[in-house]
């Protein structure tokens, strides 16, 4: 095993057991400002816009042929919108918002991503560590909502089924404050995190992501993400996508696991039938096997069928359709008012693998 | 696909339609029930549901399956989604998946 590889295999046992930092340089930040502010979002976003000030939202942007364009968390910051994202380049961004927002709307926009960076504090003592450097009132962040502390904006939100923080401030800061929480995490056994490990991550805990699955040209029905979509709003792609609906969906995404490793693109069989396509596969570390996100047929597409056959350039791999997540998240058991890292051994958990 | 995978989606179906009644009636959930996709998060992102509807959930959980959940914090991770609750009632329900367990 190279260097490289146990290092990850340590940050992925560790968001799962302790905490881990990442720098997330692949979301980026557009700011809007202006009267007509919420109402260019709600044309851009494929959902309702709910967020309050102070609240943060997990929106989709959709591309006209109502594929994913971006994954987006979305935060009301008293008179401005905060669109923390990831998926496209900034410059396609603002492309995207000059296309389809019309040019008398009062709004204007702000692209931060040259100035202002996002840390991530993920795992079930995430919290532990985010209290120590924002101060105890971060123990009790909702899910979901935010708030300022020194120059950065602390948000409560994740995408690897544990206890979740973004740290958004500037650029010129952000390495004090990750020496900052390295310091602070010392003691919680801390480890530095990356993109890989968030995106194994987001497939072992049932996220979605726009990097794996999201480039595979589906849209919200086939992806199972209709829950970021009001579809009688009319947001970019909408209307497209209720054109698609209204043809019959006859696919849809599915986690399976296999003993054996398997690639994109591979295709699934069940019995003597071709059901489907690889469209994003991980090593889990912590399961030690191969978790895989398929395109199944909708005949087929559901949790506990253990006779899917891979069609790989090695030959036929087993895998079985599993309901994900499929590791048992210690941030589900561990509360911020009971519990402590120093204390973790009288917690009581349920096995970490969901078999 | 033999007849035994068709007869498992097929009661595996019927469970989720049920438990998408329970989501909209029960919990007031204002979706068609085809837009509850079965790996949605109930909780947190996703549908949104709180602490005080997950009490809802596990009442008509008992009610509608005769599966109870409330005493067993770990079955917390099967509350998350459609299909885990699907599995529990499967489960509960002595219908095994077509072979191996569901999760």
């Amino acid at each position: 095993m190279s260097v490289n590889a146990t290092l990850a295999g340590d940050a992925a046992l560790g968001l799962r057991t302790s905490v881990i930092v990442t720098r997330a340089d692949h979301m980026q930040l557009l700011r809007f400002r202006g009267s007509d502010a919420r109402r260019v979002l709600e044309r851009l976003c494929a959902g309702a816009i709910r967020a309050r000030d102070g609240q943060v939202q997990h929106v989709l942007l959709l591309d006209m042929h109502a594929h994913p364009f971006a994954d987006a968390f979305l935060l009301a910051d008293d008179d401005v919108y905060d669109l923390l994202y990831e998926g496209p380049t900034a410059v396609a961004m603002q492309a995207h918002v000059a296309e389809h927002v019309p040019h008398d709307w009062d709004v204007a926009t702000e692209d931060l991503t040259a100035t202002h960076g996002v840390i991530g504090v993920d795992g079930p003592f995430a919290w532990e560590l985010v209290s120590r450097i924002a101060g105890a009132e971060s123990v009790g962040l909702p899910y979901l909502t935010f708030f300022h502390v020194e120059s950065f904006q602390c948000i409560r939100a994740g995408k690897t089924g544990e206890y979740g923080y973004l740290f958004v401030g500037p650029r010129q800061q952000l390495n004090d404050l990750v020496t900052r929480l390295q310091a602070a995490g010392q003691s919680l056994d801390l480890v530095t995190g990356s993109l890989q490990v968030l995106d194994d991550a987001a497939l072992e805990s049932g996220f979605f992501n726009i990097r794996g699955e999201g480039r595979a040209a589906l849209t919200p029905i086939e992806l199972q993400l209709q829950w970021r979509v009001l579809f009688d709003g009319d947001g970019v792609g909408v209307e497209t996508l209720r054109r698609h609906r209204a043809t019959g969906v006859t696919a849809r995404v599915t986690t399976l696991v296999a003993a054996e490793q398997v690639l994109i693109g591979d295709e699934v069989w069940l019995d003597e039938q071709r059901v489907g396509t690889v469209l994003n596969v991980v090593w889990s570390v912590v399961r030690g096997d191969w978790i895989l996100l398929a395109l199944l047929d909708r005949g087929c597409a559901v949790p506990g069928i253990d006779r899917f056959r891979v069609r790989t350039t090695a030959g036929a791999v087993g895998a079985r359709s599993v309901s994900p997540p499929v590791l048992n998240n210690a941030s589900m058991f561990i509360s911020p008012q009971m519990h402590s890292f120093a204390t973790r051994g009288e917690i009581r958990l349920p096995p970490l693998v969901r078999r | 696909m033999d007849s035994a995978i068709v007869e498992y989606v097929a009661r595996r179906q019927v469970v989720l339609d049920q438990l998408r009644h329970i989501i909209i009636s029960a919990l007031h959930v204002d979706r068609p029930p085809e837009q509850l996709d079965p790996d949605t998060a109930l909780f947190g992102s996703g549908l949104g549901l709180d602490s005080i509807d997950a009490v809802e959930l596990v009442v008509a959980m008992d009610m509608e399956f005769g599966v109870q959940l409330g005493n067993d914090i770990f079955g917390r991770a099967e509350m998350r989604t459609l299909n885990g609750l699907a599995d529990l009632v499967l489960r509960a329900s002595a219908s095994a998946p077509v072979a191996g367990s569901a999760t």
